[in-house]
Order: structure tokens, then sequence, then C-alpha cells
């Protein structure tokens, strides 16, 4: 018994020391922030204060801000597990937008089915978004051409595509917005903190996280996967089927982000919009990096992910700032989180399957 | 010769320029070993860095300069992350895209007020070359004449990277850094040198590119770049990692850009549509290409 307590506090301080080099690396991008705040704002001291207080000021903008998280964490998810597998999945603009698209068209379609549409309209978002990034699978399966680049080159045809068929055949005409129409009431998932965008889909997103995380380290099939991630020759020798976790991780990493792009439309936008979507994809790219594809630690990096963005929408509005200095931030995120010397600071030696 | 055909291969000279450009840097650093994603926040940078320039100081070549030395700012800062700080270049090179694409959005919402297209009127139109001997030689002489100085400075700049990377010890070098890096170590040099060279050749270059866009136009339009960094690398690939492989691999997809602007004009294609042809044609190239590659390694 004192054993087992002795090994969690191990575990713990273990944890913790690995968490000082995140800590740095969100401490240096916070630092960008002031510094950019000071040298671009006529009233830093303002900016700084919609920037970092203004996401957490009131429920309205604190729901949108935990709101604006759960396309993230679903994104996050998808790449995690591609990454985790060994594969990148740089599609996910695409796979999220047309995700979105396609939950949106059969929710109009399925109007009449109630709760059973709202299921099988998310399905087939969910599928799109998958099969999109399982192509670039099944591509470098078979001719060992670089995922990494079909993801990224197909997505963005593809987002054009989607953009030409929201202001085109899909339109909806009776709105000045480019936009398709308004997907029925029935479909909408419920608020759950008024007067804030948070809906229900944030359970879907924590039951989600739950999911991955057990599939990854509970099932057989997540055990293959990350040991064909970590060596795919030794894995190949294990008996370990190769070629199916070539394509099946590319496809669970855009089915998520087809989900998310599902959940984005019936929790909050209700309306599939011409690239509102924009920056999402990348952002769940982010998040699966900064939780360096844990599933767990997916929610705080989302949120963190969310609070910049919030920061910077709230530092718009209020100050004198334009949103895009929330790119840069992110930026000085990225530029860092994969650092083999920052990361070390502190940290306990420690490998894992 | 069709009457069509002239005009789109002479657009397509000019459009395959700034890949061509790119591409340039973006071999040197592909290499020494290193996948360089950042051709694309390295060229809007360069773009809106010499256009900005240009208009401060009035002076067409003092702009250029100061948005390369830009353009080279952002590699060293990529270069010095990536390799002393030991991240994961591809992680750094889509945060150096995302550090472009905001810096230049609030940079011109902060000079100019404007977050969308700024246009310059007080800038000079890019300077024209005639070559008196090529316009003699028929067919071939319309579609290289009368272009602007960059293209002209593109064929000299990609002469000049082949001699470096084939006949100087600098070249070697860099060469042997991406073959073997260890090999490298075990002679006593330092490949992260060569590799922080080559991020900075790629800055230059990558900037001209981007310059080119920019100043042709007369305007700075946000994201002006557009996928073409990523083009660039793609013409990499497809162009064996060769100097003469990228001048052909730069001309197939100038020529589908230029073919899909006629293609809007003669057959009312939907905008959309038009944008999404370069990708569409890149996937295609690189399908196919890997399927012969992955061909010819099973014969051998």
């Amino acid at each position: 018994m004192v054993d087992r307590m002795e090994k969690r506090r191990v575990t713990i301080v273990a944890t913790l020391r690995n968490s000082i080099g995140a800590v740095v690396i969100v401490g240096i991008a916070l630092a960008a922030l002031v510094v950019l705040s000071l040298l671009l704002s006529e009233t830093p001291m303002k900016t700084l204060r919609y920037f970092f207080l203004g996401p957490v000021q009131n429920t309205y903008y604190f729901g949108n801000m935990l709101n604006m998280a759960i396309p993230l964490i679903f994104g996050g998810l998808g790449v995690s597990l591609a990454m985790r597998s060994g594969s990148f999945n740089l599609g996910g603009e695409g796979q999220l937008y047309s995700g979105a698209f396609v939950a949106t068209i059969s929710a109009l379609a399925l109007a009449r089915w109630g709760s059973a549409g709202v299921v099988v309209a998310l399905l087939l978002g969910t599928c799109t978004g998958g099969l999109l990034a399982a192509l670039s699978g099944v591509l470098r399966m078979k001719w060992n051409t670089s995922e990494l680049i079909t993801s990224f080159l197909v997505s963005n045809a593809v987002v054009l595509v989607v953009s030409y068929l929201i202001a085109g055949p899909f339109m909806d005409p009776a709105t000045n917005l480019i936009a398709t129409r308004m997907i029925p009431e029935s479909f909408r998932f419920t608020r759950i903190l008024e007067p804030s965008n948070l809906s229900s889909a944030l359970f879907a997103a924590v039951i989600a996280v739950l999911v991955v995380h057990l599939y990854l380290y509970k099932t057989k099939s997540g055990y293959e996967l990350r040991l064909f991630g970590l060596n795919p020759r030794f894995a190949a020798y294990g008996g370990i089927r190769t070629k199916w976790y070539q394509v099946w991780p590319m496809f669970l990493s855009g089915a998520f982000y087809g989900l998310g792009g599902g959940m984005a439309i019936f929790g909050t936008y209700y309306a599939c919009m011409k690239e509102f979507s924009t920056g999402m994809g990348w952002n769940g790219l982010a998040v699966a990096l900064i939780a360096r594809h844990r599933p767990g630690a997916v929610i705080p990096a989302a949120l963190f992910f969310a609070y910049i963005e919030s920061g910077a929408r709230n530092a718009m509005l209020h100050s004198d700032v334009t949103f895009e200095i929330a790119s840069i931030v992110q930026s000085v995120v990225f530029f860092l989180v994969t650092s083999a010397v920052l990361q070390k600071i502190g940290s306990v030696q420690r490998r894992s399957v | 010769m069709n009457p069509v055909a002239i005009p789109v291969l002479h657009s397509a000279v000019a459009i395959m320029t700034p890949l061509l450009l790119a591409a340039m840097g973006g071999l040197f650093t592909e290499l020494s070993g290193m996948l360089n994603i950042a051709l694309e926040g390295l060229m809007l940078m360069g773009a809106f860095a010499s256009i900005v320039f240009t208009h401060f100081t009035g002076n067409m070549v003092v702009g250029i300069a100061l948005g390369v030395l830009a353009s080279m700012l952002l590699a060293a800062i990529l270069g010095t992350v990536t390799l002393h700080l030991k991240s994961n270049v591809f992680i750094t090179a889509l945060a150096a895209n995302l550090f472009a694409s905001g810096l230049t959005v609030v940079l011109s919402f902060k000079l100019f007020g404007n977050k969308g297209v700024v246009v310059f009127d007080g800038i000079a139109s890019l300077p024209r070359l005639d070559i008196p001997v090529l316009a003699k030689i028929p067919v071939f002489g319309d579609i290289f004449i009368g272009h602007n100085i960059f293209v002209y400075m593109s064929w000299v700049l990609l002469a000049l990277c082949a001699w470096v990377l084939y006949r100087t010890p600098f070249g070697f070098r860099l060469r042997a850094t991406g073959i073997h890096e260890q090999a490298m170590v075990s002679l006593g040099m330092r490949p992260s040198r060569y590799r922080f060279i080559a991020f900075l050749v790629s800055g230059f270059t990558c900037a001209l590119g981007g310059a080119m866009l920019t100043l042709n136009l007369g305007a700075f339009v946000p994201n002006i770049t557009s996928g073409k960094g990523w083009i660039a690398l793609v013409v990499i690939f497809l162009g064996q990692k060769k100097p003469i492989g990228l001048l052909f691999a730069a001309l197939v997809f100038g020529f589908a850009d230029a073919f899909s602007n006629y293609a809007q004009g003669a057959w009312n294609v939907p905008a959309d549509f038009i944008l999404a042809i370069p990708y569409v044609f890149t996937l295609v190239a690189m399908v196919l290409f890997s399927i012969y590659t992955s061909r010819k390694n099973r014969v051998e």
C-alpha cells in the first residue's frame, strides 16, 4: 500500500517536472504578447487587460471561450491519433470544413428524422473527413507518396470546392450571408451556459477524449497503432498489419476533424458559412503538438489556444490591435513547443510506448 | 503553332518564376537534409517587406534588398530555433508560416490601417527586358522575351545555384550533410552550420520570389503567396532535387496555372475551381511521380 502511494507520488512529481518545459514555453509566448502590445498598441495596458482578462470577465466570454475549444479538442484528438501512428495529417482545414458542410446538408435533407437525423448527419460528416484523410493514407500505403503533402493538397482543393458549393448551389437566397440554409431547430444542441454560445457539444468533446484515451492505451488496436508509430519495422516483424496502420489512423484523424466540424455547426453556427472554419484545422494541429499527442493533455492545450484566440478577439473589440496578433503568439508557441532543449528543463527521462 | 498557345506559354514563364526562385532556396535546405515547409512564409515575408520598404524608401532596389533581409531574418530565427534549440523542423517551419501571415496583416493594419488589399500608387512597374538575340528565334523568342527582370535573374541564379552545389567545396559539404550527417561530424565539420546557411539561402531566394509577386502587382494582398511556397516544395520533389529538374517542374506548374487562368476567361469556370486546379494538378503530379519511383525501386 505504502509502495503504491510512493509510486504515485513519484509519478506526480515526474509529471510536474515534465511540464516545466511547457510552462516556460507558454511564458515566453505570453511575454511575446506583452512586447507586441507595447509596440503596436497606443494603449498597451488596456490591450493587455482585455487580452488576459477579457475571456474570463463574464459568463458570455467565458462560455464562448470554452465553446471555441470544442472543435480544437476534436481536431487535436484526430492529429494525436495520426501522429501516434507515425502519420502526419496536414489536411485538417479541409476535413473539418467538408465534414461541417456534409453534416449541414445532410441535416437539411433529413430534417424530418429528428434525433436519428442528428446522428446520421454527424456520421456522414465524420466519414467525409475520414475518407479525405484516408485517401492520403492509401496513397502512402500503395506508392509511398508523402501523406504530409497529399493531405495538405487535398485539403486545399477541398476547401475551395466546398466554398464554391456553399456560395453556389447550396446558398440560402434568403440571407445576405454566404451560407447554407439554417438546420432545423430539432437538430441544434442545447445551450448550456446562456447567454454564451457554449453548447452540450462540450460533453461530446470530453467523452471523445476518454474514448481516444481508452482506445490508445486499453485496446489491442490502440497498442498496435502506437507500436507501429514508434517503430514500423519492429511492428512488421511483430506481425502487425502495417498496411492497415498507414490508413486507419489517417481515417480516424480525419473523422475527428469532420466530427468537430459537424459539432461546430450543430452546436454553434446552425448553418455552414463560407470559410467559417478557417484556422481551426491548423489550431487543432497545434493543440496536438502542445499536448505531445497525449489525449488527456489535449483539453488543457485546447483551452490555452482558445484563451489566446478569444483574448485576441477581445483586445480587437475593445482596443486598437487586430485579431491576427493571436497568430503571432501562436507561432511563438509553435517555434518552441518541440524544442528538445526547452523540454529538457527540469524533466525526468521517461520513455513509454 | 496554335495562336492561344504562345500567350499561355508566355505567361507560364512569368508565373513559374516565383516558384522557381522559392524552389531553388528550398533545394539547399532539402539537400542539407531538412524538409523546409517554411518557403511559403519566407515568400510572404519577402513579398510584404519588399513592397513596403520600396514604398517608404522610394527606391525599388533598396526596397528589395531590405525585403530580402527581412525574409533572411525570419529564416535565421527558424534556423536558430530548429538547430540550436533542437526543435522539429516541420513544426518550426509551420510556425514561420503562421508568423509571417500574422505579422504581415498586423503590420499592414498598423502602417496603413487596412487589413485587406493595400495598393501602392507611387511604385513604378518592374523593368522589362528585351534580349534581342532571343527575339530573333521564332516561337521560342515569342515565349521568352519581354519578361520582367526577375524572370531572367532567376535563370542566372539557378545557374549559380547549380555551380555552388556541384562545383564548390561548400556545395559538396552541404550535400554530404544531407546524405550522411554522422560522416560530416566524424570529419570534424558541423552539419548545423551548413543547414543554417541553407536556411539563409532559402530566405534569400524566397524573398525574391515574393518580391516579384507584390512588385509586379503594385499592391499587397493578404496571403498573396497563396500556396506558392508549398507548390515550390513539390517542384523540388518533382524536379528530382536537381537544379535543371526544378526548371522543368516549375514550368509544368507555371503552365498549369497559366492554363487555368486562360480557362477561366475562355470557358467561364467558377473562380474557386480555378484556384483549386494548381493543388489538384500538384497532387496528381505527386502521385504519378511516386508511382514511377516505386515501380523503379521495385525493378531494381
